[in-house]
């Protein structure tokens, strides 16, 4: 009552006062700068009491003026350091200048200003308190020591937190009033000894700056100084818990112990019964724990529970806790967690997981009925997916993504109440990868693979033009080509051509040697039915068909034979030298007697070619070309230009098959027509040179074989087989070119891969050839001898491995129409 | 009694005729009934009725003891649920003055009532005790619920959806005492249990004594004193259960 009249009182007071004001309002009243202060030298504040407000709404306004110029400055900051101030920062604070601060208060009438503060930054520091002070009692060595800790004063500017500070601290026990102080120095933390033991301290830090004044004493912080003769601190339940509905544990944290030891009891009573128990057991669950077992847990009622710390100064007991059993109960992880993986009718994988409850839980019963929740994720994932699955103790996840590895857990609690139990040890799986995405990536590669072949295919297509087609379509054979290849020689355009082919290594030279004669036989035959062949004795290719000529060796079947025989020896290295020795006899012109030696030479040479053949394939063709295209120019000259063709359609690639194809066909006529002559007239006198003839046709049929193998198959049937001196074959070609060679007596074992001669344009007379890739080899030096009987072996070699570019450059001619591979074991 | 579950299939109203304190505290609960609880409980009552149909009734009979128990466990399950949903929003509105747990003066009215507070006493004591001592339990809270129904409806402050809850409890509360009796008619018909807890209706008497306890109680004791009996009642029915058919997931 007496409040009430006392605050009626005030309110007709300022009710008075107002109307007084209103009357007569006024200026405001002088404002007052109370203190400028800075915290750390840098930025500083200034912090006014306002005078009487006129009775109006004042504003206030500071302005300042250094020392060092005229200009009155504002201001900056007003709200920075609260009401009623003003926050210099950094950009406006200079160590060096006074300060000249006056503030003004402002109203509708008028204003009034403060008197001016005069203000030094570095006078006015004074930084603040320290804080987070803490202190802690430490005991080493039996002795107690108080360990005090601290932090200097937070500041504005986060920048500035390079000051140097001095610390002090001062403490006294609760009781007193004297403060002992002491002198820190620059650490943030102080060991204080000496401290009566059993004591409660007060303990408070202050700080400064290297310059200016202390900071104000941080809060106030107390301790109790530990002895031997306090109680100990009340200690704290931490928790309740019953892992089954049937018992349950209690845990508790001892305070502080006095420095003695401490006996725990625990007391507890039960919901309307007021006997007090103790603990049934403290040894089961461990240390600072009690173990209540069945018979003394009661279900639905509440445990009224203590945990009383004493020693030998008293004791201390903690705060009630309260458990219902019903609502403690946390079980333990489920158990025997098993992750399968299945595959559904669609072949997607799914998981099955079961688990068993833990062992202690007795869900059998129905007292305790549990449910679980599990919780997944692929392993590098960040958020557990978790599925809440009931009473269950499987369950199936579908939709799992391929090819990861899953981190699986579950945990359970009891239905209605309780708590969840820890999660279970983390279960891996990896899901495989879907078979069907697999597929899905062996597709894709296929396609794209597919496309950059067909894409490479055609634009090879493009680029080669014609020549792709010609591969996949062969060309029909035409007489036209020559012509082209004719100016390609002319030009001189052949070489480059060849070099550019450049089959280095490629099949034995030699053996292109003898596809160049038969290019050449086959040209002459086709034109001039052998005829022509006759005036260029000294180059093989046409020296061939003239000596079947000119020795109207038609017929002689038998020579073969006699060249085998005689040079029985030299079979190991078998129709080269027998072309060789046919050669030999041509040159000589039936100098028989000359044959044996000349036999032996000619092995002898194709040895030295056999052990070099490699070397000489492997020569560079541009320089060995034009040594053999200039005797063939030479003899071309003599010889009707027609042959000169032939000659180049076999430098020449592209014509080349096709020259071949009908080369052959020309020829085997030819080869038919002596055999005519040799059935009919049979005449030793021709043999000779009847069999050089057929030697050569046959080393050519042997190289061409290979060649013509896959576009004329079917020509040829076998004639007759003679067994004179050597078994040969005959073979008649039909309609298409002959190509025989392969052809065998089923009686002998020998292959009938020689051609021993034509006979009747269709019958190929065959023996027995022992390794073809000699025959090459020899044929060249044969070749040599006729050309240049001066000729020493060297240069023998050397116009062989002449000859031998030009043979490769017709062989790639070939090459082009045909698969290499398809002829090259043939030459082998 | 016996005579009151063989009318199991009739309408809830004379369900109870040996006590017609309960019936028309139900009654009076559902008079001035918020239609949206009112058509709830209704439902649910139905659904009920429809669940535990009596024995004469064809497209019931396949109902085995199992299926009634697992209902009637569920049933309680949900109460339990609902009441202990209702605890935390009564707690919310009338704070207890100290403690909730440590009220010394909290004392349910059922408390008397000597139950078995563990898992082998209530495994050892037998079948038909352990049924009568669900029904006692339930019984004791009829009458108490729709008296407390009645008397929280004065709490404006309450929520609606409280109220409802509070409703929804009563009427399931009956719900489970009619279907636990089912289940019992129904041992007793297999000859699971002897048919001795007709003698124990007599006790019915000492609820109504106990039901005047329980008016003295605050809410929130009170919800508190359900929600623990509720969850005894689980309890027991669940060992009960486990106990005469062990086989069935228990």
């Amino acid at each position: 009552m007496k409040q009430r009249f006392i605050s009626s009182v005030q309110i007709i007071l300022q009710l008075a006062l107002t109307t007084a004001g209103l009357t007569g309002q006024s200026y405001p009243g002088k404002p007052k700068i109370i203190r400028c202060r800075s915290l750390e030298k840098e930025t500083f504040s200034c912090w006014w009491k306002p005078g009487s407000d006129g009775g109006l709404p004042t504003n206030y306004t500071l302005f300042y003026s250094k020392d060092s110029e005229e200009k009155i400055y504002e201001c900056p900051d007003y709200q920075a350091s609260g009401p009623n101030s003003c926050y210099f920062d950094k950009n406006h604070t200079n160590p060096w200048t006074t300060y000249i601060i006056t503030v003004m208060a402002t109203n509708e009438i008028g204003s009034n200003s403060s008197d001016p503060q005069y203000v030094d930054v570095t006078s006015i520091v004074q930084p603040d308190a320290p804080v987070n002070l803490s202190l802690e009692t430490k005991t080493s060595a039996s002795i107690t020591y108080l360990w005090a800790k601290w932090s200097p004063p937070p500041l504005a500017a986060v920048s500035s937190n390079s000051h140097v500070y001095h610390y002090e601290l001062r403490l006294k026990p609760e009781e007193k009033e004297e403060w002992e102080t002491i002198s820190v120095g620059l650490q943030t933390h102080y060991k204080v000894t000496g401290l009566q033991a059993g004591v409660k301290y007060i303990v408070q830090v202050r700080c400064m700056l290297d310059l200016g004044e202390w900071s104000e004493w941080s809060s106030e912080r107390n301790i109790q100084i530990p002895n031997g003769e306090s109680p100990p601190e009340k200690p704290t339940i931490i928790k309740c818990r019953s892992p089954e509905k049937e018992t349950f544990t209690c845990w508790w944290k001892p305070g502080s112990d006095g420095g003695h030891h401490i006996n725990h009891t625990l007391l507890y009573s039960k919901e309307g019964e007021e006997k007090v128990y103790e603990c049934p057991d403290y040894k089961t669950a461990g240390p600072n724990s009690c173990y209540f077992d069945k018979k003394h847990t009661s279900f639905w009622t509440i445990y009224n529970i203590t945990v009383r710390a004493t020693n030998e100064m008293g004791s201390n007991v903690s705060d009630p806790h309260y458990v219902d059993v019903t609502y403690i109960v946390q079980p333990d992880p489920p158990v025997n967690i098993t992750l399968e993986l299945k595959k559904s009718v669609n072949r997607k994988p799914y998981l099955v997981l079961t688990w068993s409850p833990p062992p202690l839980a007795d869900v059998r019963s129905g007292w305790l009925t549990l449910e679980y929740e599990l919780r997944l994720k692929p392993e590098e994932g960040e958020e557990w997916e978790t599925i809440f699955v009931g009473q269950q103790t499987q369950c199936k996840m579908f939709s799992l993504n391929p090819g990861k590895r899953y981190i699986v857990q579950i945990h359970c609690k009891p239905d209605h109440h309780g708590s969840w139990s820890e999660w279970s040890p983390e279960m891996y799986i990896q899901i495989p990868t879907d078979f069907r995405v697999k597929d899905m990536v062996v597709w894709i590669i296929v396609g794209v693979l597919s496309s950059l072949i067909c894409l490479i295919m055609s634009w090879t297509m493009i680029l080669k033009g014609y020549r792709m087609m010609a591969f996949i379509l062969p060309p029909v054979p035409g007489p036209k080509i020559k012509g082209i290849d004719k100016h390609l020689l002319e030009t001189g355009k052949s070489e480059e051509l060849l070099s550019a082919l450049g089959c280095h290594g490629f099949p034995p030279t030699s053996d292109c040697d003898e596809l160049l004669i038969e290019y050449l036989e086959v040209e002459d035959s086709e034109d001039q039915q052998l005829m022509p062949s006759h005036d260029n004795p000294s180059k093989n290719m046409k020296m061939i068909p003239k000596e079947t000529d000119s020795d109207s060796g038609r017929g002689s079947c038998d020579s073969p034979s006699l060249l085998s025989e005689k040079c029985r020896e030299p079979r190991a290295l078998p129709s080269a030298l027998q072309t060789q020795d046919v050669r030999a006899v041509q040159e000589n012109k039936g100098a028989k007697r000359s044959w044996e030696t000349q036999c032996i030479a000619s092995e002898q040479e194709a040895l030295l070619f056999n052990n070099e053949s490699t070397k000489s394939s492997t020569w560079p063709a541009v320089q060995l070309l034009p040594n053999n295209q200039l005797p063939v120019f030479a003899y071309h000259s003599t010889v009707e230009a027609h042959t000169i063709m032939l000659s180049t359609t076999n430098v020449n690639i592209s014509s080349v098959l096709v020259g071949n194809e009908e080369k052959h066909q020309s020829r085997y006529p030819v080869a038919e027509a002596v055999h005519d002559n040799m059935e009919k007239q049979r005449e030793m006198e021709y043999s000779t040179t009847e069999q050089t003839t057929v030697q050569v046709k046959q080393n050519r049929h042997n190289d061409k074989s290979p060649f013509l193998n896959p576009k004329l198959m079917d020509y040829v049937e076998v004639h007759k087989v003679r067994q004179d001196e050597e078994p040969t074959v005959l073979l008649k070609h039909k309609d298409n070119n002959g190509k025989t060679e392969k052809y065998t007596v089923p009686g002998t074992s020998k292959e009938y891969t020689k051609v021993s001669t034509v006979v009747d344009h269709n019958i190929l007379v065959l023996m027995p050839d022992s390794r073809i890739q000699h025959t090459p080899v020899s044929q060249e030096p044969a070749m040599e001898t006729s050309q240049n009987l001066q000729q020493g072996q060297a240069e023998k070699n050397m116009s062989y491995c002449l000859t031998a570019p030009s043979d490769c450059k017709r062989e790639t001619s070939g090459s082009e129409y045909m698969d290499p591979s398809s002829f090259m074991p043939s030459f082998k | 009694m016996p005579a009151y579950i063989g009318d199991a299939g009739d309408s809830p109203a004379p369900a109870d005729p040996s006590s017609s304190v309960p019936g028309s505290g139900l009654r009076s609960a559902m008079a001035p009934a918020r239609a949206a609880g009112r058509a709830g409980a209704v439902a649910a009552l139905a659904l009920l009725w429809l669940l535990v149909c009596g024995p004469g009734d064809s497209g019931c009979h396949l109902l085995t003891v199992a299926d009634l128990f697992d209902r009637v466990i569920r049933h309680s399950g949900r109460i339990h649920s609902l009441s202990t949903t209702l605890y935390a929003e009564l707690e919310k509105h009338f704070p207890p003055r100290d403690n909730e747990l440590g009220k010394p003066a909290r004392k349910c009215h059922t408390s008397g009532m000597l139950t078995p507070n563990g898992k082998e006493y209530a495994q050892k004591i037998p079948r038909e005790e352990l049924t009568h001592l669900i029904l006692k339990l339930l019984q004791a809270w009829k009458e108490p619920l729709s008296h407390f129904n009645q008397h929280i409806e004065h709490h404006q402050e309450l929520p609606d959806d409280s109220l409802s809850k509070a409703k929804q409890i009563s009427n399931m509360v009956h719900e489970l005492k009619t279907g636990v009796e089912k289940v019992t008619e129904k041992m007793q018909s297999m000859g699971i249990i002897s048919n001795s807890l007709n003698g124990m209706a007599s006790s019915e008497g000492t609820g109504l004594s106990i039901s005047n306890e329980a008016n003295m109680m605050s809410d929130s004791d009170f919800i508190h004193c359900f929600r623990r009996d509720s969850n005894k009642v689980q309890s027991y029915l669940k060992i009960l259960k486990c106990r005469i058919m062990p086989e069935n997931s228990c």
